[in-house]
């Protein structure tokens, strides 16, 4: 391979239960605030899960709801990058299906349709990710090899998810995956590694990086927020709706991602972990940190970003990854929002509380789907910084 | 190189049922393009030489789900505007139906492959991506095998006429096989009409047709993203 060239993030957009932007997404979680809540028309409906990380900046009544928050969150990477959309490739996922209720009654919106319609102003290549859970982390990933191998110069990655409707919150409770109700305070319902954690909030929401080379970055004057070095994907093949009890898949793609990145373990700084609050997914990502991380991982800082923002599917991975990416760029790695009492199987450095200075500079994040696909990314500070 | 050496269609699963009682056992749970396409899988698998270990490319439908899940869904949907949902519960296997990336998860339990694998979605045109993402893997030495497989229907709503494809390439060319020498891209607006198996059953329909040496295959416009028209050039042996 004669092409390697460095891939860095020059913008970045996020719309979550924390606010319309990535700044509103990064303060709520250095806040240690949730921003999961009841939502008024799921308890008009009648079930029995009523809370969610919903995004209030677009209405649920806008039917074209999972295109609008999409672009809002490509449109914010991309003033940021100051970049335009016809001079990028399109790594995104846009999730499942979704049924609505319409004026004229039962919708159906193809999550495909949705992609074409968001490709539409960009250029090659344009691919739709469809990894589940890990979907956001994994186009991250491929718009990273695509730049790194001289098959693009530019992308914007991402996903964007509506999730907050009947059909799922059923579906995914039927998986004995998402909080029910049961009196607590609904901004506590999902506690990532807790002993009381019972599943995840789902959400909408939308995240979306500028991908390019670090080249063209510096000849632009563009902003860096971090380097990605380092992307690796497994499989389970294990189960579809559980992972390996050891977390043996996960394992196998954080140690990708570092052979990778030609790093080791021992240069990682902080991780921000898929962090579901399901029951198996937590204790099988626990495991496979301590063994990936060995020796450090009773002092390696362990972030989750679900308590706070809820699991937004397609979006979730990319909303992690500019977690990770303000991390790389401040060394500072936010709080585990509704993380209280640790479980047993569950323990690591988690950042419980009050967000964690350790001038982090080399940060993991990884996303697992259900059906057992996994993927990572490690991501790095470069020296000129935030300000280019 | 890259060579595609094995390709099997299935459009059957009342034979899959019939002949194929173990495949059937592992996939009667879900919907038609996913069994389909597992069943083609299967089928070219045979022709690899190690399945733990290829990379696997799958193929979202573009009509995912089934007729129970869309008949489930109009119910929540309905109940929801009426306020009558209560405590109802979804069949967990009607949950698969709509998960994307079904078949990928499926393959890898049943031929236990931890390797790479990218699921592409239900988007008009994604086929080609696929197919390049299986140069790109093959030829930056990644992986020695490749699979890229799909499975689509005519309609979901009502469990309408389905198929199955998968292609098995390899770095290393068989006897019979077909060098992939290019996939070039050039802009070309067109109407589409979305189906993950039927472009690359296209595809491979032209090569069966073809004599040894040089061929391009001309996507059809209607098989494209409807952004950029594709011509897959290879050479037949």
């Amino acid at each position: 391979m004669s092409y390697m060239r460095r891939v860095v993030i020059t913008g970045m957009g996020a719309l979550s239960a924390l606010g319309a932007t990535t700044h509103d997404l990064w303060n709520g979680l250095l806040a240690n605030r949730s921003g999961v809540r009841r939502v008024q028309r799921l308890v008009d409906s009648g079930i029995n899960v009523t809370t969610g990380g919903e995004v209030d900046a677009v209405s649920p009544q806008d039917l074209d709801r999972d295109h609008v928050i999409a672009n809002r969150a490509i449109d914010e990477a991309l003033a940021e990058s100051k970049r335009d959309a016809a001079e990028c490739g399109f790594i995104w996922s846009t999730g499942l299906d979704t049924f609505q209720m319409g004026t004229g009654g039962f919708v159906h919106r193809s999550a495909g349709r949705c992609f074409s319609n968001l490709a539409s102003r960009f250029t090659g290549p344009r691919r739709m990710i469809a990894a589940a859970c890990a979907s956001g982390t994994q186009a991250i990933g491929e718009a990273f090899r695509l730049i790194q191998n001289g098959h693009a110069d530019a992308c914007v990655a991402g996903g964007s998810s509506v999730m907050l409707t009947p059909f799922y919150l059923i579906g995914f409770a039927g998986l004995q995956a998402v909080a029910i109700d049961n009196g607590d305070e609904p901004s506590m319902a999902c506690r990532p590694f807790d002993k009381r954690r019972k599943g995840f909030a789902l959400a909408d929401g939308a995240g979306a990086v500028v991908l390019e080379t670090h080249e063209s970055a510096l000849e632009r004057g563009a902003p860096v927020f971090a380097e990605v070095i380092g992307f690796g994907v497994s499989q389970d093949a294990f189960d579809l709706n559980r992972p390996c009890d050891d977390g043996a898949g996960a394992e196998l793609c954080m140690r990708r991602a570092l052979a990778d990145a030609a790093v080791s373990s021992e240069e990682i700084d902080a991780v921000n972990a898929h962090a579901t609050a399901t029951y198996s997914g937590d204790l099988a990502e626990a495991a496979a940190l301590r063994k990936v991380f060995a020796e450090r991982w009773q002092s390696l800082p362990v972030s989750g970003s679900k308590g706070a923002i809820g699991h937004a599917m397609a979006a979730a991975g990319v909303l992690e990854a500019i977690v990770a990416a303000q991390t790389c760029a401040t060394g500072i790695v936010p709080p585990t929002v509704n993380l209280h009492h640790v479980d047993e199987g569950c323990e690591l450095d988690h950042v419980i509380g009050d967000p964690r200075d350790v001038n982090a500079k080399t940060v993991l994040s990884v996303s697992f789907g259900m059906g057992g696909q996994n993927a990572g990314l490690i991501l790095r500070r470069v020296s000129h910084g935030l300000h280019g | 190189m890259v060579y595609l050496v094995a390709a099997t269609q299935e459009s059957d699963l009342a034979r899959v049922r019939e002949e194929k009682p173990e495949l059937w056992r592992q996939v009667r749970r879900y919907n038609q393009p996913i069994q389909l396409a597992l069943a083609a899988a299967d089928e070219v698998m045979k022709f690899a030489q190690d399945a733990s270990t290829a990379a696997v490319i799958s193929l979202a439908p573009c009509q995912p789900g089934s007729a129970d899940l869309y008949r489930w869904g109009s119910v929540v949907t309905t109940g929801m505007a009426s306020g009558s949902l209560g405590n109802m519960r979804m069949n967990p296997t009607q949950t698969l139906h709509a998960v994307d990336n079904l078949a990928m998860s499926a393959f890898a339990i049943a031929h236990q492959n931890h390797a790479y694998c990218l699921g592409l979605g239900g988007a008009a045109g994604q086929a080609w991506c696929g197919l390049e993402a299986v140069v790109e893997r093959l030829d930056a030495g990644f992986e020695e095998e490749a699979l890229l497989m799909a499975g689509d229907q005519d309609a979901a709503e009502d469990g309408a006429a389905g198929l199955g494809v998968a292609l098995l390439f390899s770095v290393h060319a068989r006897p019979t096989s077909a060098r992939l020498v290019s996939i070039v891209r050039n802009r070309q607006i067109s109407d589409v009409k979305p189906h993950a198996a039927n472009g690359l059953a296209g595809m491979w329909s032209s090569i069966a047709q073809c004599s040894r040496g040089p061929m391009s295959h001309v996507v059809p416009a209607e098989q494209t993203d409807g952004f950029s028209g594709v011509t897959v050039n290879l050479e037949v042996s």
